[in-house]
């Protein structure tokens, strides 16, 4: 048995050799992670994870040290970590190679999109109970639906993407993205899309859950990063495509066109290949036009953030504008003005 | 081993205890529905000795008063007695006590 010791990894220099060992194995480290470790033989660092939210990736053994158990290490530790926090169900988001390794530690695979990533989970409520729960939603149908929103707030674009799709399809379910790291929080992006769709007859709204748009099956959605997005929105649409869409019958998913964010571009572009291949059709939607200008959240919030609400008047339905103009919507209206996030 | 017929230990929150290296096994108990004890088991040997673990889990349970809970094991390989161990651990940690604690209530 090798001697080891574990230590977390705060210091600059610990960081810099966390990113070492990441990068000799061809990964990187996450800026969103919160919690690292690294494992010691001696003064040599020979392993290396990370925590984010409620999952553990940048995960890696130095090559010489693999098949010593050191992985089995790591996510022990890990698992101690998140345990103490209170979290149970947790993701290891990891390269498809290091999948087999990881179900060998009693991790399950929700998904897989080669040759980038890899989606697995542990702990009593997974995907199959997720998928339990949307059944109960199941809602007989001959051209059923899917849309995902985060509706970060909820525009006259999200209303017509959702209308578009109520007059061509019999069912349609919208999705909302349920991680609370977008500027508008949960509670109010699905309350203003509730109220926004309830005149609507064959419109169901769920919450999204860990399984749509989440830190642990899309986290460059967050961070605006481009470089893994590519890769992330693969992953993403995979899971809809292998457990959501069967779980309520849905054949085609709608989604708006995208003529400003890369991040969402990229996920467009990953919908293009992956769902037809799950014999899911892609239908995109051109973006809702106020005089010339595309009507966006992103063109709501920046409005928001220059002092000009009543500007965005013509861009949202007006129970939204006047949640906004409302007393409620005043510590949210300051965050964008202070924030840096551009989400 | 501690033996507690004679009272039921109350789990308040999950306890995890053990590790996922070789020849060991990782328990996590949570509190359960009243529904008796339900076991989700993760192991390579799980076709031949899965009934022999769950029993070890059940035992080891019932013997410290816990007669409801729902309870994840990821197993290495581990022996009967490591089983045994463990799940106590864990559960003792899911009711938020120690060992001492526990001799005092017998």
């Amino acid at each position: 048995m090798m001697l080891t010791e574990e230590r977390v990894m705060k210091r600059p220099q610990e960081i810099t050799s966390v990113k070492a060992l990441l990068e000799s194995q061809g990964l990187s480290l996450d800026d969103d992670v919160e919690h690292t470790l690294g494992i010691f033989r001696g003064d040599e660092l020979i392993g290396t994870g990370s925590v984010s939210g409620k999952v553990i990736k940048c995960v890696a053994v130095a090559k010489k040290f693999s098949g010593e158990g050191i992985s089995a290490k790591i996510v022990t530790s890990l698992l101690h970590y998140l345990s103490e926090k209170g979290v149970h169900h947790v993701f290891i988001f990891s390269k498809p190679d290091s999948a087999e390794q990881f179900r060998s530690l009693g991790f399950r695979e929700v998904a897989r999109s080669e040759p980038y990533a890899a989606l697995l989970e542990t702990g009593p409520h997974g995907v199959e109970e997720y998928k339990k729960e949307l059944r109960k939603g199941f809602v007989e149908g001959k051209n059923v639906c899917g849309i995902v929103v985060n509706c970060n707030p909820f525009t006259l674009g999200h209303l017509h993407l959702i209308r578009t799709a109520a007059n061509e399809c019999d069912i349609v379910h919208v999705f909302v993205v349920r991680e609370d790291l977008s500027l508008f929080p949960y509670a109010v992006r699905i309350k203003l899309i509730r109220e926004g769709v309830s005149g609507i007859p064959n419109v169901r709204v769920h919450e999204g859950g860990d399984y749509i748009i989440s830190r642990a099956t899309f986290p460059r959605y967050f961070t605006r990063k481009t470089d893994l997005a590519a890769a992330q929105a693969a992953l993403d649409v995979e899971v809809f495509a292998r457990h959501i869409a069967p779980a309520l019958g849905i054949k085609s998913r709608y989604v708006g066109e995208e003529p400003y964010c890369e991040v969402t571009n990229a996920y467009n572009e990953a919908m293009k290949k992956v769902l037809p291949a799950h014999g899911i059709k892609l239908v995109v939607v051109p973006r809702l036009k106020v005089g010339n200008e595309a009507v966006s959240a992103s063109r709501v919030r920046q409005l928001i953030r220059e002092g000009k609400l009543d500007e965005a008047e013509k861009l949202l339905p007006a129970h939204a504008f006047a949640f906004l103009k409302s007393p409620e919507a005043r510590p949210i209206l300051e965050r964008i003005k202070t924030s840096d996030s551009r989400h | 081993m501690v033996e507690g017929k004679n009272f039921g230990m109350e789990l308040r929150k999950a306890g995890c205890a053990g590790t996922l290296e070789s020849s060991d096994i990782m328990i996590t108990i949570h509190p359960g529905n009243g529904e008796g004890i339900e076991i989700v088991l993760e192991s390579p040997a799980k076709q031949q000795f899965g009934k022999a673990i769950n029993s070890a889990i059940t035992e080891s349970l019932m013997a410290i008063g816990v007669h409801s809970a729902l309870v994840e094991a990821k197993d290495r390989g581990a022996l009967d007695c490591t089983i045994k161990a463990r799940t106590e651990t864990a559960a003792l940690r899911a009711a938020e006590m120690d060992d001492d604690e526990v001799r005092a209530k017998k």
